[in-house]
Parts: structure tokens; sequence; C-alpha cells
């Protein structure tokens, strides 16, 4: 049988399957075609500007990985005028994290772009391996994505960068509406497709080039550029749950591969029919991108539920429902007519403050990680605190660590 | 005469024993019956009537002899026959509209007459009107036209066959098994949509419930449709200047179906569900059948989740710029809603050449377009 000859070029022989659209493509093609996408949505978006310093939140995954071989070769070909370096967070999880730094300071070579590493460690005075033996492993995802987030803001901050993109891809971007639509989180559902987020608190915006990049291409892609990366999965998370939105979406796929990106356009169009005043904030101060993802995940679990996260909701559910049918049975009657009367309901909004004690932006009198940072401070042993500050809060040591920090450029 | 003992009264009534535990209360029949029928009820209160001079709503109810449609109709009919018993104002007429379950698929063949008339008598108070899916060529005209367009070339449509034999080549014409449910839907709206019209009527009262209503939500955003969830799950205006009403929305599938078993006049008119067969491939089901088993599975686990992803979808507001262009087929927005940048659009140039159908419409476009 003759070979398949490539969809695009009709020259060369086809190689690749497209997951987007099962076009069958030769390996030239293929490249150029993806490449080509992410130029296509960061200009339809005006993403950058012309001398904008650029940082590439890198992990050594996958994702992080394509982004930054993706923006070199983009930079140049078309001329943006970019200044890239890469950003690393290092969580402190021994046989993990170390392994993909060393990657990503191989790429940081391979790219020839400036790298800087942020450690847990010196921001918050504790690494995740110590966290995971305070707290153990369940639950201790949540303190990492909370750290992270800061960690991403904190780090291009002391670049004087104020732009951080990320590596989320569509099956990502999919997974978020889907998981939102399930968790009835109108706020997120508004923001969370936006290809950029800006934080109201710091002045670093985030964004995500591969928004349209389906997560297959992007492994066809490293693939076929032979592109250097780290495929282990964080050594804690294996045990995290697989959730709900994350299989309907596989499944999904299987019966029409474009549905990750029918989700992505209705997830952009309902963004726009979220009700002003449940979005959170207006357009002039956005939510910060840190409150953007949800809580409790890593990269490799973003957007996912727990079973027992459903759980909970279910159960909180149905409370409601028992505490409001109790509720009718005392109201009194004349209040009826009037509640009947009113059109539209009245929504929870939320609001943005800053966190007291960092400054950090948060929906709370306190942000999340200053909350978990004292509940760990407070059960760490006595043995394991240096003389001398026992008696400081979570935020001071927070401050004093901070300021110790120094950025080790690679 | 001695009081009666009951072992577990009704929570309600505290006159019968329990019969069955709904949403953690213990009810008798007749009581569950009462409380499914106040939140149908509820929902219908913007059609209470207002006065003697006022003029009845005209509400257009169509039923498809499932379950849920027909349960909408016993509890209407149910509430109206007592108002009018007890010499009440009556708000609203409705005209309730059969499309031949036969013609739209192939597995609701044998007895259908029957169960027709055996509906009719049953509903004497109301009007019926029964029509076959292919008289969409009839009754919506302008429709011809339109899937000509739409098919394209794979789509040879022949005037001089009958109506069902054009219809039928052109439902062959789709390829995939959710283009062709997707399609199915949007024909048979604008089947209604057209007698609704006819009839002069103010709303369709569909009978989605809940878990039905959570699942299209789910299966419109996979199949790119988002924006039109504010009338194909929300209560709003749809497109065609008619409100689209969803009254079971407060109620799950089986919550219906405990309500169809407590009433025998149901049972010889309504045409069960059929099994979801085990042994079929994933990726040969429709996006659509595909949500239902899926708020089917988890709805048996976590019924308040799925209840609510149908309460968020229905807090959307509709866009705001009426002067928008719609789509030719499904009436759904071409490009982006108002307020959305985004580029899924313009990343798929080649797919939308032609402007006169949306985004969803043109995934279930015969030919493969990219």
């Amino acid at each position: 049988m003759a070979p398949t000859l490539c969809f695009n070029c009709k020259e060369a022989r086809a190689v690749i399957i497209r997951p987007k659209n099962r076009h069958k493509l030769c390996r030239a093609c293929f490249i150029e075609v993806f490449e080509t996408e992410v130029h296509e949505t960061i200009i339809g978006t005006n993403l950058f500007f012309r001398g904008e310093r650029i940082a590439i939140g890198a992990s050594g995954g996958k994702d992080s990985t394509v982004l930054a071989a993706v923006m070199k070769t983009l930079n140049e070909r078309y001329d943006y005028g970019l200044e890239l370096c890469l950003l690393s967070i290092d969580e402190g999880i021994r046989g993990y994290r170390d392994d993909s730094l060393e990657t990503v300071k191989r790429n940081a070579k391979q790219y020839d772009m400036p790298l800087v590493i942020v450690g847990y460690g010196e921001l918050y005075g504790w690494t995740m391996d110590q966290v995971v033996e305070q707290v153990g492993k369940k639950g201790n995802c949540t303190y990492c994505g909370v750290f992270r987030r800061q960690a991403l803001d904190r780090g291009a901050t002391r670049l004087k960068i104020n732009h951080v993109v990320t590596g989320h891809n569509a099956d990502d971007v999919a997974e978020t509406v889907m998981m939102n639509l399930l968790r009835g989180d109108l706020p997120r559902l508004s923001r969370g497709t936006s290809i950029v987020t800006d934080s109201g608190a710091s002045d670093v915006k985030r964004s995500k080039p591969l928004k349209y990049a389906y997560e297959k291409e992007i492994v066809l892609y490293a693939h076929h550029r032979q592109l250097d990366y780290f495929s282990t999965e964080c050594i804690y998370s294996p045990e995290a749950f697989r959730g709900s939105a994350r299989t309907l979406i596989k499944d999904l796929e299987k019966i029409r591969p474009s549905s990750i990106l029918d989700i992505v356009k209705s997830g952009e169009d309902m963004a726009a029919l979220v009700p002003a005043e449940v979005r959170g904030t207006t357009k002039s101060k956005k939510s910060g991108a840190a409150e953007d993802e949800p809580s409790g995940g890593c990269g490799s679990q973003n957007g996912r539920t727990s079973v027992g996260e459903m759980a909970a909701m279910e159960q909180q559910l149905s409370a409601n429902e028992v505490a409001e049918s109790n509720e009718t049975e005392i109201k009194l009657p004349a209040a009826q007519p009037k509640a009947k009367s009113q059109p539209t309901k009245v929504l929870k909004a939320q609001t943005i403050k800053h966190c007291e004690r960092c400054n950090y932006i948060s929906s709370q009198r306190i942000c999340k990680a200053c909350l978990l940072l004292d509940g760990l401070n407070r059960n760490r042993p006595k043995t394991a605190i240096e003389v001398g500050i026992e008696d400081e809060e979570g935020s001071s040591t927070l401050m004093r660590q901070m300021e110790r920090a120094h950025l080790s450029a690679t | 005469m001695p009081a009666k003992e009951l072992k577990e009264p009704c929570m309600e009534c505290k006159d019968a024993e329990f019969q069955i535990t709904v949403r953690q209360r213990k009810l008798c029949n007749s009581c569950y019956k009462r409380f499914v029928a106040y939140k149908v009820i509820a929902r219908m209160s913007r059609y209470r009537p207002y006065g003697l001079d006022q003029p009845r709503h005209q509400l257009l109810l169509p039923v498809s002899f499932g379950v849920s449609s027909s349960v909408l109709l016993h509890i209407l009919d149910t509430d109206r026959q007592r108002r009018l018993d007890e010499s009440r104002l009556v708000g609203y007429d409705f005209h309730i509209i059969v499309v031949d379950p036969s013609t739209v698929s192939e597995t609701a063949r044998a007895s259908f007459d029957q169960k027709f008339e055996l509906m009719q008598k049953s509903f004497p108070a109301h009007t019926f009107t029964r029509v076959p899916f292919h008289s969409i060529f009839d009754h919506a005209s302008e429709m011809e036209e339109i899937m000509r367009e739409y098919a394209g070339t794979h789509f040879k449509d022949d005037t001089s066959l009958s109506n069902e034999q054009r219809l039928a080549a052109f439902r062959a014409s789709i390829s995939t098994a959710t283009s062709q449910a997707d399609i199915d839907t949007i024909l048979l709206t604008r089947l209604i949509v057209a007698f609704a019209k006819k009839f002069e009527c103010k709303s369709v009262l569909w009978g989605d419930s809940d878990s039905r209503l959570a699942a299209k939500a789910l299966a419109g955003v996979a199949k790119g449709r988002g924006a039109s969830l504010t009338w194909q799950v929300s209560d709003g205006m749809s497109p065609w200047g008619l409100e689209f009403e969803y009254p079971l929305r407060d109620l799950y599938k089986a919550e219906l179906l405990q309500y169809e078993s407590l009433c025998p006049e149901l049972s010889d008119i309504v045409i069960p569900d059929q099994a979801p067969s085990e042994n079929v491939l994933t990726k040969n089901l429709s996006i659509d059948e595909l949500m239902l088993r899926y708020v089917q599975s988890q709805g048996a686990k976590y019924p308040g989740v799925m209840a609510n992803v149908a309460r968020t979808a229905n807090k959307l507001e509709s866009s705001t710029s009426s002067a928008a262009a719609t789509c030719a087929l499904c009436a759904g927005l071409l490009g982006n809603t108002e307020g959305n940048t985004g580029v899924t659009v313009a990343n798929q140039a080649q797919d939308n050449h032609s402007s006169q159908f949306c985004y969803g419409c043109m995934r279930s476009r015969p030919e493969e377009l990219c």
C-alpha cells in the first residue's frame, strides 16, 4: 500500500494523525501548524508588546518545556522583540523536584535563557518535604498549590518582570470549565477561560499562550522536536484522584476530537454571560491570577476534584435543601408574595481584598498561605525551631524569610 | 373508634403510614404526589390569573409520551381541574403537541395510535395536535432552503419524493451519532416553535427533568453551544420571541418515575425509557447520550451536585445585544458572545467560511469541513 501523503504539503509521507482533527500530516508540517496556531493565538489576543520582559513558568514538564521552545522559536521567527527568561519554583520535594530542576537547567542552556529558581524554603520557611512530614501525604497538595501561586508572583516581582506565561493547555482549560460548572462556581467560570489574568495585588499578570493547544499535540510536538523534558509525576500525587471532569473530557474526546476546543469556546462564551455582580470584580480591578486556579492541586491535578470533595458538596447541598424546607415552615405568610415578586435572585458576590499580613491578594482578611503557615508553625516541634523566633507569628517568619531570600541566577 | 396506630406516620399529614422517602422526608403516597405537583405549580406562578377580564395565557406543551412530559401534563391537568372544581380562576390554557414518536425514532413504532387515543380520552379538556416529524417541510417551510444549504453537497434534495423520504435523506447525510442527535433536536425545536407561533402561544413548556437539564447543559457545553444555554437550559426568551420554560427543573428523573408509578392512568400512555445498553463503545455514543449516562451514574451518588449544574446554568444572563446575527439553523449566536475576546473561532477560520451557521452547527455539519 502506498504511504499516505501529508494533508498539508502533499509531498512528504504523513507520520502523524493530528489529535485535534485527525488530519494526517508529515513531521515538518505538524511542527509548523502547531507553531502557527500558537502564533495566531498570540497575535489574535494581542498578548505581548514589543520589548516586554516575559518570565516563562518552567517546571521541566512537557507543557512548560514546549512553551519555552515555542516562545523562543516564535520570538525569533516573527520578531516579537520579547526578552524571555525561565522562572522555576523549587517546592523542595527530593526525588521529584531536584530532578526536574536539572531538566530546567539544561533547558536554560539549550534555549540560551536566564533561569531563576525560587524555593519554598526561602519564601515560606517550609519545603514540601517538611510539610509532608508534618501533615502527612493526605491533603498536602493544598499547601503546595497555595504556596506555588504566590511563589510565581513573588519570583516575578523579584525579577521586576510583570508578565508570567504558564503552560496551561486546552485540556486544562476545558477541565476547568467542566469543573466549575459541576461545582456551580460562577466567579471562576467567568474568568477561568480568559487567556490573560491580571492580578490586582501585584502588577504581575499571567497568561497561557498554549490555551488552544491539545495536550496530546504538546506531547507529539515535544517528541518530534526531541525536546528534553521531565515526565515523572510528582511523587506525592499518584494517589490523587483523576476526577470526574477529567474522565468526562477523555470520553468526549473519543467521541468528537474537537470537543476540547468546543468546551473552551463554550467556556469563553459563558464567561461573558455570568452576571456582573457575581464575577467578583469589575474589569478595571480584576481579581488576581492567584485566586484563579482552583485551590488544592498541583499542576498535574489542576482543576480536578476528588470524590471526597464531591461528597462534601453533596452533603452541603442536601443540608441546604433541608434547611430551606424547614425555613418555609416558619416563614410568615405575608412575606411570601414579596419574595415571589422579586424576579432575580440576589447572588453572592466575591470581593477582593489584601491579606493583612503579607499584603498578597485575597478574598479573606488573611490569605490562605498565611493561614496555612500559621497552622504549620503552631505545630512545629519546638526543637526544630531556631533560637529566637519561637514567639514570632507566621507572617513575620514569612517576611523575614523573604528578606533573606536571594535569587540565584544560573 | 380508637385513633389509628401508625408505626411511622407521614411527616406531612401524619395520617397515613409513610411510603416514600424523598429528600430526607418520609411521606405517604398522596403527600408525595402533592410535593411533586407543588414543585411544578410553583414554577408556573407567573401564569397565575390576575382578574376575570384578563385573557388566559396560551401555552404550548410538547408531549413525547416519555415519563417526564406525561407527568408534566398530568400535574398541570390535575391542578387546572381542581381549580375549576373549586370555581377558582384559571390562568392559562394549554395546547398539546405530539410529534409522532414513530417518525422521530425507529424504536417506538408499535401501538402508538392507541396511546394517542388514550391520552386524548384521559385529558379531554385540552386540544391535541399530532404531526409527523417530516411535516417540518409544511409547517416550517423556510427550513427546506436552510437544510439544503446546511448539508451542502452531501444531500440532494429531491422534491419529487415524499416529505418523509426527503427528511430521511437529510438525516442520513449527517454522519456521526452526536451530530444526528444534535440536528434532530434542532429540527424538533423548530417544528414545535412553528406550532407555538401558529397557535399564538406565549410560551413553550418543555418537560425536561432536572437530570435531563443537567445533561443538556453539559452536552451543550461540550458541543460548543455554551452561549445557547440561556434558553436551552435556563427559563428565558428564546430567539424566536417565545418564552421557553422548564417547569420540571426542580425534580429529578427518579422522582418523576416515582410519581408516574403512583398514577395508574398514566401507565398505559407512557412509553417507558429504554435501559441504556451496556455494550456500546464510548466512542459510538452521541455526546447527548454520554452526558445523560454521566448524569445518571453520578446522580445516583450525588443527586445534589447534578441538580446544581442546571441551577448554575440557569443563573447565566442572556446576551444583551439582541441585534447580533444569529445562526440560520439553530438561531444561536454567530461568532462570540459580547465580551468574549477568545479566538477559538479565528483559530478555526476554515470552519467558519460560511457565515450563516454558528460554531456548534458547523461542528455537526455533514462534511468534515476542516
